[in-house]
């Protein structure tokens, strides 16, 4: 038996996704860019994808840049509104965002731009007056996520966007754990710019889209050839592109019954390791979260070796800290929630896909309590 | 996922000796803020100063366990000071290798050793101390009964000391020096008599 419960970190390809893919890696090679009606062929394909993202986005087609991945997504956005107008230079995010954000923040502020990390709150929630202290007159660009990848809290984009607006400020929100997980309508969200992956919602690794609200002009990340328009340079992933398009229209098709059924085994999750393991909280509980994502304290129980022992059953899951160096400090995530290091090295992250049956859920109700006692019996920490 | 070895991963899933002693001879309790890392020791030491006994609790990876459960293993039967020798290599040799960004997680096990013996000697010492003022006030209450004797300090412990009684008179029985002096340290006292 098997339990795959990382669906944040990627997710299992979807088999109508790579059927359609096929294709473009055989007989379909060409290059949509070519002259020949052979590869030219192929741009129909590429703009079929583009509506269907489109579609999921609530955006119109020609507001869809495909990239490499929601890594370059968030690079291009907060790279290129940082630097449209010399006048408003600034970047304001928070502390609990992707890498693929902070570090490109932090690559931003070292050019010499003005950056601020806005604090959240100890239940996992943005702390709005923080993030409020940060944007100035010479914000550019607030970029908050839609959803945190290791607590699955709900970030109040639609409040943040129009802060930024206030501000004369674009919005840009790196949603790639949230599309597909809950309905994104980027109109009503008041949104400038969202990053998405393909992989994180049942389509192929290596593929993204950047949505860039029309009229907004951002400088190409990519540099080369004239492809999409010139935002964004280098041949077209074809294969990857229309995996995507698949991807997010099978997306929009389960949206709604998918996430009723992984909210009610996430629950049944939840409501099971807190029965069967005393001692266990629930990160951000209290507050909106993802249908599909929970992080759980073991309280007094390290999680890399939890993780060791799920892993010998086949048991997938993750945290968001690693023992490896000795300098390692645990998840900034749990930290900037004001979690100690203690109990943050005690976090396991759970996420469910579409995929994901009760009988996974019930394996690893079965098995986890014993490996929590196990664990707690040899822990200086058990009887916190 | 790591690459332990077989024996790794057997010390990491059956660790050995683990948990608390009653009344140890020393205790140590080591952390590492940084990764979160614990470890507790409890030693118990016999009269020719070897580890008799020893335990751990660990809050840590499969790694960190694992290095604990080695350096318990290593340590049991030596003398404190051959213990304070034990090295990291020792204790990764011990476990079959251990990946190199692992390497970090035995140090918290020596670290704790050093700790806990440190503490064994000072709490030695302290008995000492103490033994040694009851001396000096016991042999001029006895005088009289222990004539031309001394009373000389043969081993201390921290919880249990021997002392031995040289010359003297016969009168003087071994036990009512003993009890004298366990009421007088709170240690387990053993007097032996060369005459």
């Amino acid at each position: 038996m098997k339990a795959y419960l990382d669906n944040n970190a990627t997710t299992r390809i979807a088999p109508e996704v790579l059927d359609a893919m096929l294709p473009f890696y055989t007989e379909r090679f060409g290059n949509p860019s070519s002259f020949h009606s052979f590869g030219s062929d192929l741009m129909e394909d590429i703009e079929a994808a583009r509506e269907k993202v489109a579609v999921l986005l609530g955006a119109n087609a020609e507001e869809i840049v495909f990239t490499s991945g929601g890594t370059e997504s968030d690079n291009t956005a907060l790279i290129g509104a940082t630097t449209i107008n010399p006048l408003k230079p600034g970047l304001v995010t928070s502390k609990i965002e992707h890498p693929a954000v902070l570090e490109t923040a932090e690559y931003i502020k070292s050019k010499g731009h003005p950056v601020g990390f806005s604090e959240v709150n100890n239940d996992g929630t943005l702390n709005m007056n923080s993030l409020e202290s940060f944007i100035s007159e010479q914000t550019g660009l607030v970029s908050i996520m839609m959803a945190n990848n290791e607590t699955g809290v709900i970030m109040p984009v639609a409040e943040v966007a129009r802060k930024a607006h206030e501000r004369r400020a674009l919005f840009h929100t790196d949603a790639v754990q949230a599309v597909g997980k809950i309905p994104v309508d980027v109109r009503s969200l008041g949104i400038d710019m969202l990053s998405i992956s393909a992989h994180k919602l049942h389509g192929p690794k290596g593929v993204g889209a950047l949505f860039i609200r029309k009229g907004i002009e951002i400088p190409p990340f990519m540099l080369g050839g004239h492809q999409e328009k010139g935002i964004r340079a280098g041949t077209y992933n074809t294969a990857g592109i229309v995996g995507l398009g698949v991807a997010a229209e099978l997306a929009v098709r389960h949206l709604l019954e998918e996430n009723g059924i992984t909210g009610l085994l996430l629950e049944r999750l939840e409501g099971g390791i807190l029965e069967r393991c005393p001692g266990t909280v629930i990160a951000g509980a209290d507050v909106e979260r993802l249908p599909n994502t929970v992080t759980i304290l073991f309280r007094g129980v390290e999680s890399e070796a939890v993780m060791t022992l799920l892993d010998m059953e086949g048991i997938c899951v993750s945290s968001g800290s690693v023992c490896s160096s000795g300098d390692e400090s645990s998840s900034y995530v749990l930290s900037a929630m004001g979690i100690d290091a203690v109990d943050a090295n005690t976090a396991l992250r759970f996420s469910l896909s579409r995929y994901t049956t009760g009988r996974e859920i019930d394996y690893v109700l079965e098995v986890l309590p014993s490996i929590i006692e196990k664990l707690r019996e040899i822990s200086p920490y058990a009887n916190p | 996922m790591w690459k332990y070895s077989e024996k790794l991963m057997d010390h990491f899933m059956n660790p050995r000796n683990t948990g608390q002693l009653l009344n140890p001879d020393c205790h140590s309790e080591v952390g590492s803020p940084q990764c979160g890392d614990a470890m507790t020791l409890d030693i118990k030491v016999d009269d020719e100063d070897r580890i008799a006994e020893i335990k751990f609790m660990t809050f840590g990876c499969a790694g960190a366990i694992a290095a604990a459960s080695a350096l318990t293993e290593i340590a049991k039967g030596k003398t404190l000071e051959e213990a304070l020798g034990i090295s990291n290599d020792q204790i990764v040799e011990f476990l079959g290798g251990m990946p190199e960004e692992k390497y970090h997680c035995s140090v918290m096990g020596n670290e704790a050793l050093s700790m806990a013996i440190d503490d064994f000697r000072h709490r030695r010492d302290n008995t000492a101390e103490h033994l040694e003022s009851i001396l000096r006030e016991i042999s001029e209450d006895l005088a009289a009964a222990i004539g031309n004797g001394s009373i000389s300090i043969e081993h201390v412990h921290p919880i249990r000391v021997s002392v031995r009684l040289s010359g003297g008179d016969d009168g003087i029985v071994t036990e009512v020096l003993e009890k004298e002096l366990q009421k007088r340290t709170g240690k387990t006292v053993k007097v032996s008599v060369t005459r």
